[in-house]
């Protein structure tokens, strides 16, 4: 028995009158919205094992499935194997925030009935979207949220593969799984069972698992294919991020650099090395997620206010205006109190560094940069102005057009960095 | 990743063959076309729009604009690394507005090498919490040049971000009985917005939203919005949206003016409903459509069939395209829906439309973790006269239907062929424990027709109803009427809502 704390008990429990191989995997989720989070990472993790699981048992005694609907409308439990004859329990929990039924169909008719439950029309409610069907072998029929609903039956004589699925509309389509009735103590391959959604044939089969435990690999090039053109540096996303604001652009620049620019504060966030985005878990879509960058961050911007313009005491107004893309490199347009402000980031041409160019064409004022760095493995140079208190002053002239080189050392002295 | 995608689309192509093998028939009015999508793209739809040249320009939920050539099928990027764009309004050839989850954006290409280099933000005037469900839809523009946005309200299946942008109004989520409710914690989250031209400054326009996915003018320039059903509002709606009205889901009113500091969350249900104004048409959940979106007008002048100046309307949840006839009754619009069109191969997923100059209909499909599709395909009118319902018009005793063609009279006069119901739904808070998606008929009623008129040209029939009640459906499912000619009609279930009684 495993128990995960007091809100969530999971028994991998032995029925022992019964059968020595039965597994009996109890899910108890609790209406709690506070603790939501804990639960869908816990029903992940699930999910990981439960495919796997092959519930085994002699030809006497009952065979106990506990069986949830789960966010992103799939079962967790997406496969189980019977043998002809025995008795089985599915205990059906509903954890997911919209409604579903539950169906056994006859093997190779899941389709069929998907369809005949669309087209029961105006009568769909009220026979809970299942339809009168010789194909339709069992049934729960719509079951709430956090509600729980059993249906006993036995496992066909017959041996074959028994479709299970929700017929709530449209559900039908993705939300399904298989029951083999089977005198085999094995089920087919997962990664080329046609009997389960596509989705489910990898052993990380929800999209928030794979998020959550995937590691950081930089030599991983999951955007390239993802589009239909390959995607050559520099190029960027506009895509949720860590520790940055909701309306942020990642760039992918040459020499395995990467920046994430917020265009909320109109600022440089942060600048990693190796690999780019993993945007896998946020393309799947239907969930909070962000994308995960695939390398060290070797730059953090401390200042809230890298530019200001004026008096230095006072918080400047951002707006952004956008970009341009100037060899594919985009040029970030923003206001600094109405004043006009363009940055382009490059990479440092020995890749150990970025370059920050900034044109400000009508400034009125003293241009004041300040990184608020006081990391001593970053070295600062300005094309223009002077060096005043850690912070660059430039004339109106002079921040016409200015770039900022930042060096950093853990780059440089890294003689094993693969670019 | 790749290899997974690739078997989601193949499993995708056995269902619709084999959908569209089933239900090819000869000699019928629309055909339904499949678009070869590039390679290598995931093909979630959020936005298409036609260039006057006949060039089809479609987001995707991935960040690219295409533009693809019918006469040559040739595809080409346009743009790339959007932020889910899930509207696309074409400027010109080389100019286009889309709307992505951080701001409304104008896309230009201005060297003329046919890629965009400028991406100039319009507005990202409204509040983002980072939750997944803030989608945002648009851009349609009036006849004036305005532009119209609609901001989907944030999920309990989410949270909000660490950073947030907009001041946070924790008023816009109640943490005690509405844990389920879908919430605005960011400004103007459940509202439909106004960019008057030349402005970056959006306005408030009207409130109410849930998760307004689908938004479009009629040929009068009414403005419509659809809205998919759950807490409150009990089944899907199109909703005419007219200036400083309130449609039903009370999260947005935390940024109504006049409401400041009070929680609507706990406002009566009875008030709330005095001050909403309800749908034009209601779609019954889990009968007519689950998950309406974008709601297109018949602009072809006939091109595309005999529908034109009605509303054709995408459904995700399953192979069907719905079909809205309006009228106004009362001094304000309400009508019927009917499906228009079923299987015949159209796959599920119907986030977008759009007509092509030629007249054919272009449907983009999306699922983006719901249910749905990937892919985009094309409806023709194949100039054969549809077996359909033109019209249902209210009447003081009870409907008019006035179909595409003369119906067999003798069918037509039989009574027994009209089966009708009514219902209605609750304006409710929903009950903690119902699915997002559950829905209850009230009141369910068989309602007797008592007397039955044909028109001499035999198109248009006369319902006389033992019963009107406004504030309810009127269901009404057609028996065996076939055409004159004997043939059956494409479809049979209509819904119309009375909100109005004919004064």
């Amino acid at each position: 028995m495993v128990v995960f704390s007091s809100k969530y008990k999971i028994n991998l429990r032995v029925r022992k009158r019964k059968i020595l191989l039965s597994w009996n995997i109890e899910t108890k989720i609790l209406s709690n919205t506070l603790t939501m989070r804990k639960t869908f990472f816990l029903l992940c993790f699930l999910t990981c094992i439960i495919p796997q699981l092959n519930a085994q048992q002699p030809g006497a005694g009952e065979l106990v499935i506990n069986l949830s609907a789960i966010s992103g409308m799939q079962f967790d439990v997406v496969r189980f194997n019977v043998k002809p004859g025995v008795k089985v329990r599915i205990n059906f929990t509903n954890t997911d925030d919209m409604s579903h039924n539950f169906l056994v169909t006859k093997p190779g008719t899941r389709l069929d009935v998907v369809n005949q439950a669309l087209k029961l029309e105006e009568k769909g409610p009220e026979m809970n979207y299942i339809p009168k069907s010789a194909d339709v072998l069992w049934s729960i029929p719509v079951v709430s949220i956090n509600q729980s609903a059993t249906l006993t039956f036995q496992a066909p004589s017959q041996t074959g593969a028994y479709p299970y699925v929700c017929t709530y509309p449209g559900h039908g389509f993705i939300m399904y799984g298989v029951m083999y009735v089977t005198n085999e103590s094995t089920m087919p391959d997962l990664k080329t069972d046609l009997n389960i959604p596509p989705a489910r044939r990898e052993e990380k089969s929800v999209p928030s698992a794979q998020s959550a435990s995937m590691s950081a690999d930089p030599n991983a090039k999951t955007h390239h294919a993802n589009h239909p053109y390959e995607n050559v540096p520099p190029f960027f996303y506009r895509i949720f991020m860590d520790d940055s604001g909701p309306a942020s652009i990642a760039v992918n620049l040459p020499q395995g650099i990467s920046y994430c620019w917020d265009t909320g504060s109109c600022r440089l966030r942060y600048a990693w090395s190796g690999g780019f985005l993993d945007n896998s878990a946020i393309w799947k879509g239907h969930i909070d997620a962000n994308a995960k960058i695939l390398g060290p961050i070797f730059y953090r911007e401390n200042s809230e206010f890298p530019i200001v313009i004026g008096n230095i005491d006072e918080v400047p107004e951002a707006k952004f205006k956008g970009y341009k893309l100037i060899d594919k490199y985009p040029e970030f347009h923003y206001q600094l109190n109405g004043i006009d402000v363009y940055e382009l980031i490059k990479p440092k041409e020995d890749g150990n560094g970025i370059v920050r160019n900034f044109r400000i064409p009508n400034a009125g004022s003293t241009v004041w940069f300040s990184s608020k760095s006081t990391n001593g493995s970053e070295v600062y140079t300005t094309s223009a102005g002077t060096l005043i208190d850690g912070k660059v002053k430039l004339s109106p002239q002079e921040a016409r057009q200015f770039t900022v080189t930042m060096t950093n050392y853990s780059l440089l002295f890294n003689t094993r960095r693969k670019r | 990743m790749n290899n997974k995608l690739i078997a989601a689309l193949l499993f995708t192509f056995l269902i619709c063959n084999r959908i569209a093998l089933a239900q090819t028939v000869a000699g019928s009015a629309y055909s339904v076309q499949n678009i070869q999508m590039p390679q290598g793209l995931m093909a979630e739809t959020g936005g298409l729009a036609f260039l006057p040249d006949g060039r089809l320009a479609a987001c995707f939920i991935r960040g690219e604009v295409m533009l693809y050539t019918p006469e040559t099928k040739e595809w080409k990027v346009f743009a790339s690394g959007l932020h889910e764009p899930l509207g696309i309004l074409a400027v010109n050839k080389s100019e286009f507005i889309v709307m992505q989850r951080p701001e409304l954006t104008r896309i230009k290409d201005t060297d003329g090498d046919g890629v965009a280099d400028l991406y100039e933000t319009l507005t990202d005037d409204f509040g983002i919490s980072g939750n997944y469900h803030e989608f945002n839809y648009g851009p349609v523009q009036d006849a004036n040049g305005n532009l119209y946005i609609a901001l989907n309200t944030a999920s309990q299946g989410g949270s909000v971000r660490p950073e947030v942008r907009g001041k946070l109004n924790p008023l816009g989520r109640d943490m005690s009985k509405g844990i389920y409710e879908m919430y605005s914690v960011v400004p103007y989250r459940g509202w439909v917005m106004k960019l008057p031209v030349g402005s970056d400054k959006l306005q408030p326009f009207a409130s109410g939203m849930r998760s307004p996915n689908g938004m479009g003018f009629d040929l009068k320039g009414n403005l419509f919005v659809t809205d998919n059903q759950s807490d409150w509002v009990e089944t899907s709606t199109l909703y005419h949206v007219k200036e400083g009205k309130f449609y039903g889901h009370p999260a947005s009113l935390i940024w109504q003016k006049g409401w400041e500091g009070k929680n609507p969350f706990t406002s009566p249900v009875a008030d709330l409903d005095k001050i909403r104004t309800k749908a034009a048409v209601l779609f019954p959940q889990g009968v007519m459509a689950n998950s309406p979106s974008q709601p297109l007008c018949d602009i072809t002048q006939g091109k595309f069939g005999p529908f034109a100046g009605q509303l054709f309307v995408g459904e995700m949840n399953r192979d069907r395209i719905v079909r809205v006839m309006l009228e106004t009754v009362a001094g304000e619009l309400q009508g019927s829906c009917i499906p228009f069109i079923d299987g015949r191969g159209l796959r599920k997923g119907n986030n977008r439309l759009a007509f092509a100059p030629d007249g054919s209909l272009w449907v983009g499909q999306i699922a983006f973790g719901w249910a749905g599709d990937q892919g985009i395909q094309r409806i023709v009118f194949n100039g054969n006269q549809p077996a359909d319902v033109q019209m249902m018009n209210l009447t003081k005793t009870g409907f008019d239907i006035t179909f595409t063609q003369p119906v067999d009279k003798t069918q037509a006069l039989n009574p027994g062929n009209y089966n009708f119901r009514h219902y209605y739904y609750k304006y409710q808070r929903k009950a903690k424990n119902a699915g997002a998606d559950n829905t209850d008929q009230q009141d369910v009623k068989t309602i007797a027709v008592k007397k039955v008129t044909v028109s001499p040209d035999g198109r248009k029939v006369s319902l006389v109803l033992g019963e009107l009640k406004p504030g309810y459906v009127y269901e009404l499912k057609l028996g065996d009427i076939t055409t004159a000619k004997g043939q059956p009609l494409d479809n049979k279930l209509i819904c119309y809502t009375l909100n109005n009684l004919l004064p």
